[in-house]
């Protein structure tokens, strides 16, 4: 259950050291408990008065408070390392999450980045609350007590001693067999409970073919099978927690009962006795701790080795930085020289030694079959990915490895299909890569995207809340409020585009071209697309297969070289041809 | 809280089922009490007793074997208590999630989403989670606990009056005053923890979804200030819950070290008219220390009562909804023989929006006939074909099949509509199973047909385990297009009159969307089909095409009609197929 990893986080050495002295006076104060308490019992048990156990009772109970309030500042101190540790991963992993970009969400997936950020730091901070603590008790509080009951009764003390090595050697034989079952079961659990919930995804096409009604019966089924199978793995999962307690309680037992044959034999007190009587729960006590919460433990566990995973991938970053791009203009260059990624070492996917020349306000298509290479090009462009580890670029004559760097990500633009509207107002979307921008030049951006209608026609105009929990807004007002962000910010000369019309009802696209064509004029675009009427309105067109660029140039062109470009139109183009 | 239990229909019935085995597991829950308690007290009078030196070992054998049986007997009374609680407990979560599965049920429909799905699911299936705990680690060891404090309280009132006030005052502080005090601090703070967790939820999406933007926009400082805007506030509210907690349960525990020392006082006031009476003083003592293990956890055991408490309101919310929903309506009967579906001058209003979301939409589309509806999003498309499937009932004018209205027929419409939406739902099982749903009394030979008619069998019979093949998570993952595919193979078994194409291209690229609108109007060649879309790929094999805005048809008539006729139309034609004009 103890990972390495643990000994790497800032300060634990520190709370080590904490605990591991808490827990040497809390195994002496609980000492102290039992041997006051069977004082005062000794005495009640003679039949002195009860003004002779004043001071032990009271000891008694000063060393029984001390006892749990060390309980009480360990979990204050364990806390707040694990807040602090926590706080910091979570730190870290937003870090990693925004060098990554883009590919981050791509390989992860949105939904578990949130999921880690909120439950798994959650969890991971749950174990480090008790796997601290629980394992330096075990490693500490017993043995303490082991020595005071020998001191006092040695008998006892053996048998104590004895007891653990067996319940451990029950613990591995049954945990082993237990927990290989109950890890299964935990999954056989979840992929019940997937089941269930895929089952009441699927109702309304199970309604759509009339049985519906049906399915409700074996729903009911699945889950007494999935009952009856979870009661034959209880049966052993349970034995673990059974043996301990059976060897606990029983070892009690057996203590009370040597200790009362040595009492009639004369040959032991009733103080020992009763000292090592209290004692020998408290002795068990943190290996019973240490038992439980193994699911918890277990989770948190788990989620730190995956939280380390993420942290300890590479994010895409320049090695060569450009220091003399200033902005792009109709003199710019953009040289890709034998340009080379691959996703994986062991398959092809990716993109293999391609090579073009970009000069000033171009319009430029990039245009393939679905994975073909188009969104890996204009991820490699926009800096997201890191290609091989040469020279791969050349802008303005300056050479460099790779675009991901700020120098060249704050002259760009991104739209993809569906333009992210952050919660927030109208203003701060189209504001998003100035937040300083003056309302005047907000104001006047969304008026060249078109957005002058959609904005008046809202009671709260430009200060409307958007984005989730706020106003819907449709594909194409997404669409323009993109294009408002990209006008607002006159440094930003290079649009990248992915198929930012592809989805939207013809009418609505058909208007958004009217607004986008002007706006291209004086920038270098890159539009991944595989709508006809885009490729016609571009200036150099890339048409890259399996990876490949296999033809470039301007789109007339290439319709009369009847190659892959006209191919591809064909068949895009499909209808017409073929029924 | 009483009015809480009155309104509910999800925990309390079922306390009323399998009462023997529920009785069970209590027993064995209060036995395992006792028997803990029972070991201390014995093993403290046996050695009181021994110290005693009677002459003869035989006068404390009944303690040593009571020592013994309670020794063993709390860990196997406990072992089986865990076995039949859970085993009850799992009982109940399979009729609850039947009960779950019956209630959506009448709220699923054709079209459309009633529910926000993948959401609502997974928080609906957390719910019966949530219960399977209420009752394992809250109702089960508060019945307990309670049963065992009131038996124990009984007892000592037969042996000390005093002894069983004084303990009386306690367990009510440790038993029920201060549990109370944790569910009203915890229910407080959980609420207010809520609200910051969902926005912290929002915070990281817009900052993950929104990355690329981030990133770019180079505000790195800005984009970890969003994603833990509110960690600090939570960081606060969860500490002092935390400190409550560690604060109450040191307070119980002090309560526990008041019980010894009240112990050992009237031990000594009351137990020394002589040895033999003394001999207890040190059984009573001990046996208070297994009272930490068993009476301290009922406050823990209640802190989650707000969170259980939210789902059982929540399921309870639920059905109260949708066993009302069901219509009365008498079922029409209808023989397959569809002539033609009609929309009179029909208007629907969401009874939640200010305006109608369709006005005055008439037409007809007579059997064989295909119609093709656009318009952009958010214009009732999807409204119009739940118009027409009868899944809700217009505000305004009728929809007929034949002559009878749509909403008669229920269970009868899924023998005339299928439907074909933008992600058809496949389930976790084989190939073959997935097409099978369309009609179970098809055979292997027809299933396969279909699949070849959409031409999937190529495919699949590439694949190792062939048409048993399952898909997603154990087996092969599909593609967009094919994943359509086989809900087509699906349809065509189904063999339905009418079938409603609701946007099945969108997402896919253009080349395997050409591939398969050619598919469907292969296959589908004898149906009746209405179809939304959002762009003209494919409309020029269709009989009518209207075009939807702002909740009326704006355009209407055959492709070829508006290519000739109206300019608008010619002009998002061109645009579309890439002429130049």
């Amino acid at each position: 259950m103890f990972n390495k990893k643990l000994m790497t986080i800032p300060g634990i050495k520190k709370l080590i050291i904490k605990i591991s002295i808490l827990a040497v006076i809390q195994a002496l104060s609980i000492i102290a408990e039992a041997w006051f308490l069977s004082r005062a019992l000794v005495n009640a048990w003679m039949l002195k008065k009860v003004t002779a156990s004043i001071y032990p009772m009271l000891f008694f109970f000063i060393a029984f408070i001390i006892r749990y309030l060390i309980t009480r500042i360990e979990n204050q101190i364990t806390d707040n390392f694990s807040d602090k540790a926590s706080n910091d991963l979570k730190r870290a992993l937003l870090e990693k999450t925004f060098e990554l970009g883009p590919q981050s969400v791509a390989k992860l997936g949105s939904g578990q980045i949130i999921t880690i950020a909120l439950e798994g730091i959650d969890q991971i901070k749950n174990y480090l609350n008790l796997i601290i603590l629980k394992t330096l008790n075990l490693a500490i509080i017993p043995w303490i007590i082991l020595v005071a009951v020998f001191f006092v009764n040695a008998l006892s003390g053996l048998v104590l001693l004895l007891v653990f090595p067996i319940i451990i050697y029950f613990m591995i034989i049954l945990g082993i067999a237990a927990r290989k079952k109950s890890d299964q079961q935990y999954l056989n659990f979840s992929k019940m409970s997937n089941n269930f919930i895929n089952t009441l995804r699927g109702l309304k096409t199970l309604k759509l073919f009339g049985l519906s009604k049906i399915y409700g019966k074996n729903i009911f089924r699945v889950s007494e099978n999935y009952r009856k199978s979870t009661m034959e793995v209880l049966k052993i999962a349970l034995l673990s927690t059974f043996t301990l307690d059976f060897m606990t309680t029983i070892s009690i037992a057996i203590v009370a009962v040597i200790l009362g044959v040595r009492l009639i034999n004369g040959s032991v007190l009733l103080f020992p006795a009763l000292f090592a009587l209290i004692t020998a729960p408290d002795y068990f006590l943190p290996l019973r701790d240490y038992g439980n919460d193994y699911h918890a433990t277990l989770d948190g566990k788990n989620a730190l080795d995956h939280l380390t995973s993420i942290l300890n991938t590479t994010s895409p970053a320049a090695q060569k930085q450009l220091n003399n791009f200033n902005s792009w203009n109709q003199q710019s260059t953009l040289k890709a020289d034998h340009l080379s990624f691959k996703y994986d070492k062991e398959n092809n996917q990716g993109v293999k030694d391609v090579s073009f020349n970009l000069t000033g306000n171009l319009k430029v298509g990039i245009v393939g079959q679905s994975g073909s290479g188009k969104s890996t090009m204009l991820n490699l462009l926009g800096g997201w990915l890191q290609p091989e580890d040469k020279d791969n670029f050349k802008i303005n004559g300056e050479k460099t490895d790779s675009l991901a760097q700020f120098a060249w990500q704050k002259h760009l633009s991104y739209i993809p299909q569906n333009p992210y509207l952050f919660s927030g107002t109208i203003a701060e979307n189209i504001a998003f890569y100035t937040p300083n921008a003056s309302k005047d030049d907000i104001k006047k951006a969304a008026e060249s995207a078109g957005l002058s209608e959609f904005i008046n026609s809202l009671k709260d105009g430009l200060d409307t809340i958007i984005g989730r929990g706020g106003r819907g807004v449709s594909g194409g007002q997404a669409q323009r409020i993109a294009l408002a962000r990209v006008l607002l910010d006159d440094k930003r000369e290079i649009i990248l585009l992915d198929e930012p019309t592809a989805h939207l009802d013809i009418e609505t696209e058909y208007e958004l071209k009217q607004t986008m064509l002007p706006i291209f004029k004086n920038h270098l675009v890159i539009f991944a697309t595989h709508r006809l009427h885009w490729m016609n309105e571009m200036d150099y067109i890339l048409v890259m297969e399996n990876g490949k660029l296999v033809e470039q140039g301007k789109p007339k062109d290439l319709l009369k070289q009847s190659g892959k470009y006209r191919q591809l139109v064909d068949e895009i183009g499909g209808e017409n041809n073929n029924a | 809280m009483r009015n809480f239990f009155n309104k509910d229909t999800w925990i309390k019935p079922y306390l009323k089922k399998d009462k023997k085995l529920l009785f069970t597991a209590f027993s064995l829950g209060i036995v395992t009490i006792i028997c803990s308690i029972g070991l201390m007290f014995v093993a403290g009078y046996l050695i009181s007793r021994s110290a005693t030196r009677p002459y003869n070992i035989l006068i404390v054998y009944i303690p040593v074997i009571l020592a013994q049986a309670f020794g063993t007997g709390r860990p196997v009374f406990q072992y089986l208590e865990q076995l039949t609680s859970h085993n009850w407990v799992l009982g109940v979560v399979s009729k609850l999630r039947q009960r779950l599965y019956i209630t959506l049920e009448k709220g699923a429909d054709f079209v459309g989403e009633r529910f926000k799905l993948g959401n609502l699911l997974g928080v609906l299936s957390d719910d019966l989670e949530h219960l399977e705990d209420l009752y394992l680690k809250t109702i089960f060891p508060i019945i307990t606990s309670y049963v065992t404090g009131i038996i124990i309280i009984i007892l000592l009132g037969i042996v000390s009056i005093p002894y069983a006030l004084f303990m009386f005052v306690c367990f009510a502080v440790i038993l029920l005053v201060m549990p109370i005090i944790s569910v009203i601090i915890f229910g407080k703070a959980k609420k207010y923890e809520k609200n910051l967790v969902a926005n912290n939820y929002q915070n990281l999406t817009d900052a993950t979804l929104g990355v690329t933007d981030w990133m770019i926009s180079g505000r790195k400082t800005d984009f970890i200030g969003e994603g833990t805007k509110n960690d600090q506030k939570l960081a606060k509210s969860r500490n002092k819950v935390d400190h409550f907690e560690w604060n109450r349960d040191f307070a119980l525990r002090g309560m526990i070290g008041i019980i010894i020392v009240g112990s050992i006082i009237w031990g000594n006031l009351y137990l020394n008219d002589s040895q033999s009476i003394s001999n207890y003083i040190a059984a009573f003592v001990l046996g208070v220390f297994p009272l930490l293990d068993t009476f301290i956890p009922v406050s823990q055991a209640m802190e989650n009562w707000p969170i259980y408490k939210e789902s059982v309101n929540r399921l309870n919310g639920l059905s109260n909804k949708l066993d009302k929903a069901e219509n009365n309506d008498n079922e029409a009967n209808f023989d397959n023989n569809i002539n033609s579906i009609s929309m009179n001058d029909v208007s629907f209003k969401y009874a939640d929006d200010n305006s109608a979301i369709l006005n005055n939409i008439s037409l007809n589309v007579k059997q064989g006939q295909k119609l093709a509806i656009i318009g952009p999003s958010g214009v009732g498309k999807t409204t119009l074909l739940q118009l027409l499937l009868g899944s809700i009932n217009p505000t305004k004018g009728e929809v007929k099949l034949n002559n009878v209205k749509v909403t008669t027929l229920k269970n009868n419409r899924s023998n005339i509509f299928s439907v074909l939406d933008q992600k058809p739902f496949l389930f976790d099982t084989t190939i073959i199973n997935n097409v099978m749903i369309g009609n179970e009394q098809a055979t292997f030979a027809e299933a396969k047909q279909a699949l070849a008619e959409v031409g999937l069998a190529d495919y699949i019979e590439t694949l190792p385990k062939q048409y048993d093949t399952d898909i997603d998570e154990s087996g092969i993952k599909l593609s967009g297009g094919q994943r359509q595919r086989l809900a087509i193979a699906r349809i065509l078994l189904q063999d339905n009159p009418i079938v409603l194409l609701d946007e099945p291209t969108v997402g896919l690229d253009p080349i395997t969307e050409n591939n398969l609108i050619n598919t469907l109007n292969r296959v589908l060649k004898n149906k009746t089909i209405i179809w939304v879309t959002h762009h003209l790929q494919g409309l020029s094999t269709m009989d009518e095409v209207i075009f939807l805005q702002k909740g009326t048809i704006q355009m209407d008539g055959s492709p070829d009609e508006l290519y000739k006729n109206n300019e608008k139309y010619r002009k998002l034609y061109q645009m579309d197929q890439g002429i130049e004009n």
